[in-house]
Parts: structure tokens; sequence; C-alpha cells
């Protein structure tokens, strides 16, 4: 389903030159859960960042859902993330004026899909993530956990079969961040999607089938679950 | 896109009120100015053609020539001139009526006989027959009122009615009443007929005439009838089309017409830069948004389209407030406008105001159009933000790459702009030349704001320098307020952009007016010594004032300490087919008391040269509207025909930028065959009670004459407010401006605080207290007003210098001195600081005030 191969990611700061990512390779199935560790300055994120389409790789080739993801145009990868690859990040990343409801069709919307249809399936979204009740509200009237099922439930709104999770409980109590990771366990295992999460948390990585530890940009170890 | 719109736009605008009504009300007031001042052009130019159709009738041809006049002997060659069927001769001229303050009737003195072929006056009552008309004229008193007129003033038929004329105060009868049709709707009924020798009695013009109508014979072409008539006046006078008339008039209007279009030009320019603002700061406020919505696969393209579309919609709204706000203000705008052309131009019949398609398009146009280039840059910066932002926490902070790339095109623009002056096309009119010219200044201005990160960053290393040498003070907030501005150049630089934009454009419009009063009145000391100045109808010369026969003048010459008198005409002619004044006084009476300021060549050889009838002096203006110098010939028309003059000199004339040329007395009374006098200029004796000759003169004449004696002192104030009236509406403008201008400011103080809430809550977090937080973003606001305003006085200074000296030079050919504001400066710059702490103020205290908890967390 993801494939990285011989993967660099060199960032230019100044004079400076920063490897986050040292040729690394990585196949992720279809249907798994992966965990992502690492200290800080390891990579995590920025591998997510080119599964994701967010940014390219210096050298190497990720493949996506059999297709490179690396080699897009930007209109190719924004399509292709439109509706294959859903986003979840620590800080949520809602829009403070919209509504519950209108934070979830917002990618439907995108796509140029019609309101009354985008609605309906905001709304069962919302009923899956449990936030049937706070259609209405603005994010700031959630609470920290809410915010983010409301979060994973826009990134469900294409059934996508990639869902990428960036420190999806960082900004959560143990309490929510349980539900946030049991949520994200049932989406992976009743909709065969596939889930990358990176995460500090050697807990929230306990929900993932393998865990893949990042030290230096490229892989320290594995641990199948 | 409208719902994305409906769900982005509308709840982002909604959720920040304040700025979207401030960015509101700014484009209202941008494009009210906009339409307000089209509106008064085109009433201007409508007005004067209007007025021009209604009194020409059904008349195809005009024969004039200025206020040079027609002799009446060519009366008889012109009706006799194969292809003319009717010919109708008249006066018309203005007239104070004695006993009405303020109240001047157009008269127009017809043949009674000949004039029913070229217009119909409507009687009131039994018709105007032949034997009604010749009853009328046989009584050398009649006067025919239009029945508004007659009402207004309480005289009906039969009632007495006192005019000051050139021969002083008359009486005349009423003898008919006209219906307010055709002619008698000029100048909102203030008109009254005349049979044609009493109002040239009254005009002074006898045996001369204003204009002669004519109407055509059947089949034959207009054209050839022209060439015809063009023939047998021999350069005496010029036959037109009343339109081409109307066109000639209008072309007095051009100057005063650009510099009204300018005025607009710099509120449009303002407000460009308030939605660039506002459509910038949306932008960098949301970057971490349109990163959100870049992940959840928004493309790039539809980013551009939906902030560019926000701005139009927006836009497009206060275009249609502004439409209306325009038209209001343009009532008000042409009173004030309508009052200056009479003063400097002609009597002016203002039309009644409307707002036409073409005004509509002109709104919407300038509304949008602006938008549109205001957002493009900043829609496509949106374009840029990659995904990532999403995952940025703190508020963005733009790189030192674009501090260089902001001061790289900084650099090019002012290299660029006095490029501009040399590479714009030859052959180039005034307006084109102009229009360059404030191209320039615009180019410059957009330059030096470009700079305004990179002034920034070393005010900060100057500041910072300087804060050091002085340990013993505690400047904490100062440091801090030093490291925000530092942090974030790009922002700032934006919010000192629209202060040196707008304090520039504001300096720019002061700064002309100065130089314009400062010049106006070192050349009235210059140009008018005289200690009293006598004149009838208005205190200066011009189109409200009443020309006098030189019967005063042995009177006036007796009085007790009057030592010399001499006696000025100034009269509208044309040159080549474009209005020009002719100016005469005696060079010889006033040769030891007058001065003539000189633009080229030796002013007293030329006074003598003139007075020895050898040539004439032309004004500035003149000689660069025709290209004439020294040592050139004019061919001037004059009612003796075609008249060659040696040009002696080049004059400093401000009376009117179409250009003037000077005669002397004795010449232009045998050339022009005219005894009439505009003013009496009086030199008094040393030691002579100036007060006594004054009441003397009033005592004597005053009444008879309906007279003004104004003192040196009394003319430069008159001058002075003529010249401050013509300003209304730069004032008025100028005041729009100041408040687009604050709106803009405080819009960006305001998003750039917002901004900072998160940053504001971890100072706040790490220990400092809510005075400290207020003080420091309040000394920030405050050194970006210090730096504004100083940056703003510097493109201000250069920028008018520009357009003193170079653009109204190309315009109107007019040298003005260049005159320094010095107090307006140190206002604008207390006013840029003060207007800033004000606009830091509010918002500092909310972002001091925040709990630290949602602060820090803030979204």
């Amino acid at each position: 389903m993801i494939r990285l191969i011989n993967v660099h990611k060199i960032y230019q700061q100044g004079r400076n030159k920063i490897t986050a990512l040292a040729g690394l390779s990585l196949d992720i199935q279809k249907g798994e859960f992966a965990a992502v560790m690492g200290p800080s300055g390891s990579g995590k994120s920025t591998l997510l960042h080119l599964i994701g389409g967010l940014d390219r790789p210096t050298e190497g080739q990720v493949l996506v859902d059999g297709r490179i993801i690396s080699q897009m145009v930007d209109d190719e990868a924004t399509l292709f993330r439109r509706t294959r690859i859903g986003f979840v990040f620590q800080f949520f990343n809602l829009l403070p004026t919209l509504a519950a409801v209108e934070n979830v069709m917002l990618p439907l919307i995108l796509d140029g899909r019609s309101g009354s249809e985008s609605n309906l399936r905001a709304k069962t979204l919302l009923e899956r993530v449990g936030l049937e009740g706070r259609r209405d509200h603005l994010p700031e009237e959630l609470s920290g956990g809410e915010m983010q099922r409301l979060a994973i439930a826009r990134a469900l709104a294409f059934n996508p079969p990639i869902l990428l999770a960036d420190e999806p409980t960082g900004n959560l109590d143990s309490k929510n961040g349980a539900a946030v990771l049991e949520l994200l366990r049932q989406i992976n295992t009743e909709q065969r999607c596939t889930v990358v999460m990176v995460t500090h948390n050697q807990e929230a990585a306990g929900y993932g089938d393998r865990i893949v530890h990042l030290r230096d940009g490229m892989i320290e170890e594995e641990n199948p679950r | 896109m409208i719902r994305l719109l409906r769900f982005l736009s509308w709840r982002h605008l909604k959720r920040h009120c304040l700025r979207t009504s401030l960015t509101f009300l700014g484009i209202v007031l941008g494009v009210a100015v906009i339409v307000a001042i089209a509106i008064v052009n085109r009433t201007l130019v409508s007005s004067f053609q209007h007025t021009i159709e209604l009194i020409a009738g059904k008349a195809v041809l005009q024969v004039s020539n200025g206020e040079s006049g027609v002799r009446e002997e060519i009366y008889p060659v012109i009706r006799d001139t194969p292809g003319v069927k009717d010919a109708a001769p008249a006066v018309e001229g203005f007239l104070p009526v004695v006993g009405f303050k303020g109240e001047r009737l157009f008269v127009y003195g017809v043949d009674f006989l000949a004039d029913f072929s070229v217009r119909e006056h409507q009687f009131v009552g039994k018709p105007f027959d032949l034997d009604g008309a010749l009853d009328f004229i046989a009584r050398p008193d009649s006067i025919a009122l239009t029945e508004s007129l007659s009402r207004r003033l309480g005289l009906p038929m039969g009632a007495q009615i006192i005019l000051a004329t050139s021969r002083g105060a008359r009486s005349y009868t009423v003898r008919a009443l006209l219906k307010e049709q055709g002619t008698a709707k000029v100048f909102g009924g203030s008109f009254a007929l005349m049979d044609l020798p009493v109002a040239q009695i009254a005009f002074g013009k006898e045996g001369k005439l204003d204009i002669l109508d004519l109407t055509i014979e059947e089949g034959h072409n207009v054209e050839e009838v022209k060439s015809r008539i063009q023939q047998r006046l021999q350069g005496a006078a010029q036959v037109e089309r009343p339109r081409q008339r109307g066109e000639q008039v209008e072309s007095l209007l051009t100057s005063f017409r650009v510099g009204l279009f300018f005025v607009s030009l710099i509120a449009l320019f303002v407000g460009f830069f308030l939605i660039y603002n506002t459509v910038s700061v949306s932008v960098v406020q949301r970057r971490r948004e349109i990163g959100t919505l870049r992940c959840l696969g928004m493309m790039r393209r539809t980013i551009l389209q939906f902030v560019v579309l926000e701005a139009l919609i927006l836009s497009f709204l206060a275009s249609v407030a502004g439409v209306f706000c325009g038209a209001l203000l343009a009532e008000g705008a042409l009173l004030s406008v309508g009052q200056s052309v009479s003063n400097l131009f002609l009597q002016i019949d203002l039309a009644k105001s409307t707002l036409t398609l073409s005004e509509l398009l002109l709104a919407f146009a300038s509304g949008l159009g602006v938008s549109l280039l205001a957002a493009l840059y900043p829609a496509w910066e949106a374009t840029r933000v990659t995904p990532l932002e999403s995952y940025r926490q703190t508020a963005w902070s733009p790189r030192s790459q674009r501090v260089f790339r902001a001061t790289v095109l900084g650099v090019i623009l002012l290299l660029f702009s006095p490029l501009l002056l040399f590479i714009s096309p030859p052959g180039l009119g005034e307006v084109g030349k102009f229009t360059v010219g404030v191209a320039a200044m615009l180019v410059f201005l957009l330059g030096l704001s470009s700079l305004s990160p990179l002034f920034i960053l070393a005010w900060i290393k100057l500041l910072r320098q300087c804060l050091s040498r002085l340990p013993f003070l505690s400047w904490n907030e100062e440091r801090l307020a030093c490291d925000g501005l530092s942090r974030s150049p790009i922002r700032a630089g934006i919010t000192i952009a629209t202060l040196i934009i707008s304090l520039a454009a504001i300096f720019t419009i002061a700064a002309f007016v100065h130089s314009v009063r400062g010049s106006l009145l070192s050349w009235v000391d210059q140009m008018v010594t005289a200690d009293l100045i006598v004149s009838s109808g208005a205190r200066t010369a011009g189109p409200m004032n009443v020309p006098l026969r030189e019967d005063l003048v042995p009177g006036i010459k007796a009085l007790p300490g009057v030592q010399v008198l001499d006696l000025y005409r100034l009269i509208r002619s044309t040159y080549k087919g474009r209005p020009i004044l002719i100016e005469s006084f005696s060079a010889r009476a006033s040769a030891g008391v007058r001065t003539l300021p000189m633009a080229e060549g030796n002013g007293t050889e030329a006074l003598q040269q003139m007075a020895a009838g050898e040539g004439v002096i032309v004004s500035e203006s003149f000689r660069s509207k025709f290209g004439k110098r020294p040592g050139d010939t004019v061919e001037l028309p004059t009612p003796s025909g075609l008249a060659r003059f040696k040009v002696l000199g080049v004059y400093i004339d401000y009376s009117s930028d179409s250009g003037s040329v000077l005669i002397d007395r004795s010449l232009y009374k045998k050339i022009w065959h005219d005894e009439l006098v505009d003013a009496f200029d009086l030199w008094l004796a040393p030691g002579a009670d100036q007060e006594a000759v004054i009441r003397k003169i009033k005592q004597d004449y005053g009444d008879k004459y309906q007279l003004f004696v104004s003192t040196h002192r009394e003319l430069r104030d008159a001058v002075v407010n003529i010249m401050e009236q013509s300003f209304v509406v730069n004032y008025a403008v100028e005041i729009i401006a100041v408040i687009v201008a604050i709106f803009s400011v405080i819009n960006t103080l305001l998003a750039s605080v917002l901004d900072r809430t998160r940053e504001i809550g971890v100072l706040r977090a790490i220990g400092a207290t809510q005075g400290q937080v207020r003080r420091m973003v309040v000394v920030e606001a405050g050194w970006i007003g210090f730096l504004g305003g100083i940056l703003g006085l510097i493109a201000g200074t250069v920028m008018s210098y520009h357009h003193v000296v170079y653009n109204t030079k190309v315009l109107t050919g007019w040298t003005f001195q260049y005159y320094y504001p010095t107090g307006f400066a140190f206002l604008c710059l207390i006013l840029s600081v003060a207007l800033c702490l004000l606009a830091g103020y509010i918002p500092a205290r909310q972002a001091a005030s925040n709990p630290i908890v949602g602060a820090i967390g803030y979204e």
C-alpha cells in the first residue's frame, strides 16, 4: 500500500543542511496500522509529509496506493490527497468559524459534491465518531477529545484507504487519547484502512500492528506487535 | 465556489467584523470620491454645452471673437453671405442687480426683428407680435425678465429694475415677461432680454457684437458656407458650430478637471493599499487555515479564485454603497466647484448632477478593478502556502528572503521612477505628460514603501544601539517591542507602507496647495503694486467683474493723494482656436511704479518696448502651450482682423493656465476698439491718507458704479479666498484619504496584534505584567507610526516637489515656487504616531487581558 524506496530528505537552513531522512526504505501493507516513533528530529513528521504528498523527497521514491506520489505535480497530488488520504493533526486544525458538521462537509464541498449529499455524509460520519449531538457546535465549544474525533470524521469524508495521523493524542488527556486511539483502531479494522500514526507515546504506539523506530532519519528498529 | 465562499469567507469576515467594516468603508469612500469627481467633471462640461446649445437655439453656425467682439459692420457682410438664411446679432453678459445682494442677471441683447428666426422666445400673456416688439424697442429702458425671476424679486410688469452697467447703475422697466422655455431656461431663469442697442450701451460694447447666430439655407452645405464666411471675416472673428464653441470653452477647464481627477486618483490609490493590506493580512492570518485546506485537497487555483472572489464580492458591495455616497458627495462638490469655475473661468449654469451609466461603470470598474489588482499578489501568495503550514503552531513569520525580495523590488522601482519621465513617448500632450509624471510619482511611492521592511531592520538596529547606551533606564518593554518588529519586518512593513502611502498622498496635496498659495501671493505682490484697486461687480478682475467706461478717470485722477492712475483690462480671446486671455495696462503711465515678474527677458526693457507699441509680452503658459518665445511673432484675432505682434518677453502670470498676452493699453484700444476698464489701479503719493481716498471714491462713485475699492491687502485676501475655494474639493478628498488611511492602519495593527495572541500569552506566562504587555504593544505601534511618519514625509517631500515643479508645469505651463509646509509636516508626524498609539492601544488592552491559558492555546 505504501512503499518508500531509499528516501532522502535534506532541508537547507541558511548555510546548513539538515538531513531529516537518510536513505529510508519502508513498506506498509494494506490494512496495516503502523506506529512511527522516535525522538524529536528523527524524521517522523517528514516521513508522514512525504507519504501524504505534502512534501517531496530530495532523493528516492514514495509509492502510495500503487502510484508514485513523489513524482506527482501539485494538482495531481492535491486531488489524490483529497480522496485517497485522510489527515489527523495533533492540533486538530479545524476551521474555527465552521460548525462541526460543516468542518466534515468541507472536503466534500471542495470536491464539488452537492450540499445535501455532503450534509448526509457528514451526519453519518459524526454519528460514526459519536458526535451526532454536537453537529452544530463550533470547534471552540468542543472538548479536546471531541475536536480530535471531529478531525477524524473529516479525515474519513471520502472513506480514504489511508489515514495519516500526526501525534493524534499529543494534545489530549489519557482518557480522551485512549478513545481516539480506539476509534482509529476501529476504523483500521472495520474499513481495512491503512493507518500510519506518528507518536511519542509508547502506549499509543501499542495500538499499532507494527512499531517503526526512527533515529537520525533512518529506521533504527521495527517491532511487530 | 459560492458554497465555499459562504462557508469560509462569510464566516471569516463576520468573525473579523471590525476589520471587515473598516475595509468596506474604505472602499466605499474611495469609490464615492471617484464617482463624485466623475459626476462633477461631466456636469461641468455638459453644463457649458447645454448653456451654449440653449442660447444658440436653431443656430447652425456662430460667429464670435471671445470678449474682443465683432465689429457691427461685419453683420451685413455675414448676413449676405450666400447660403446664410438668417443672422441674429447679439451681445451678452452678466449684470449685477442693484439692491439684491448676489443677484446677477444674464442679459442677452438681441435684434428683436431678427432674433425670432433663430430663437423662440415665449412671452407670458398676449403674443409678442410685431407691434409688441416695436413698442418694446421704442422705449430704450425696456427689459424682459423671466416669469420666475420676476416672482422671486417681486418685480411685476411695469416695475423698475436697477442694473450695474458699464455706465453705472441704470434703471430699466419690466415690459415683458418670458416663459422659462428655450433660451430663458439658462442660469436658472436669471435671464433677461434687452434690445440690442440698449444692451450694447449697458455693456459698453457700442458698435460691437458678441455673437452672430446663423441658420443656413436649405440645400447648402454647412462646411461650404462656413468656409465662405471665414474668407469674409479675414481673421476678425471665428465661425464655428455651437458644439465647437462649447468644446473650446471646455478646453479652458482641462487643467482644472485633470487636477480634480488627480485628487480622486490619490483617494483611489490609498484605497488600493487598504484593500491590498486587508487581503494580505487576511492571507497571513489564514495561512494555517489555507494549509489545512491544501491538506484536505484544495487546489492552488481554487485558493486563488477564492481569495480574489472574496475581495471582489466585498468591493462589489462597497462599490454599490460608494455609488450612492458618490452621488450625494457630488451634490455638495458641485456647489463648490461651480463657484470656483465662475470665479476663475466663466459664469457657469450648473446642470443638476445625475448619475449616468458611465459613472456606474466607472464606480464598478474602479472598485472591482482596484480590488482585483490589489488582491492578486496576496492571492498568489496564498497559493504558495504549502500544506505543511497546517502544522505550524506559531504566528507566521516570513523568511528574510522576503525582506530581500521586497528590498530588490523597492530599489528597482525607485530607479525606474525617474526613468519613466525620460522614456515616455515624445509628442505627448500636456495631459499625457502630466499622466506620466503622476505615474512616476506613484512608482516612486511604491518603491519606497517596498523598502519599509529594510528600514525597520535598520531602525531597530540603530535603536538597540541607542538603548544599550542608556543602561540607567529600564527599556525592557521597548526592547521587547524592538524584538517584535525585527521578528516580523514584513508584517510591520505592510502597516508602515500604508502610512507612507497615505501620508505621502496627503502631504503632496498639502504641499501643493501651500506652494500655490505662496507663489500666488508672491506674484500678486510683484504684479499688483498699486495701493488701491477700484473695480465693479467683484473685487478681482475676472468673470464676475463688470467692466466700466473711462468716465471715472478724470474724477479719480483729480482726487487728492492719487499720484498714478493706470487702467487695467482683461478679456477672453482665442489664439489658434484655443482660449487665451488678453491683458492690458498702460506701461507708460505706470512706468515708475509697476513691476512685471519675468520668466524670460528683462522686465523693464520689455515694458518700455511694450509702451512704445513694439510688441506684446506673453505668459509662461502661453509659451508652454504655443511654443512662442521672445523674438517670435504671434497673430491675434482682433475686431480689426488678424494682427501680428512681436513677442518681447515672457512674464509670470497665474491668471489663466490657458495662456495670456499682455499688450499696452493704447495699442489695445486702437486695435480692439475697446475703452472699457476692469480695474483702476491707484498709486498714492507718499503720506497720502488712504482711508480718505477710499471714502471719497465710495462717496462720489460707490453707489452709482457699485464699486469695490480694495487695498493691496484686501486684493491679496480676495485672491487667497478664490484659491482656497478652488481647493475645497481637494481638502474634502484629503480628509477622506486620511479617514481611509486611519482605517487601513487600525486594520493592520489590529490584525498584527491579534496574530500574536499566543506569543503575548507566552510572555504573560513567563512573568510579563498586563501593563508591560500593553506598553510593549503600544510602543511597537508608536515606533511603526514614527517610522511610517518619517518615511511618509520623505516620500511626500519628494513627490510634492515633483508635483509642484514638474507635473504642474507640464499641465499648466506655470512655474510655481516650492514652499515647504513645515508646520503641516510636524503635524503629520505627530498624527502618525498618535494614530498608531491609539490604534495599538485597543488591541494591546485586549491582548494583555486575555486569559493566559486561552492565549497559549489560541488557534
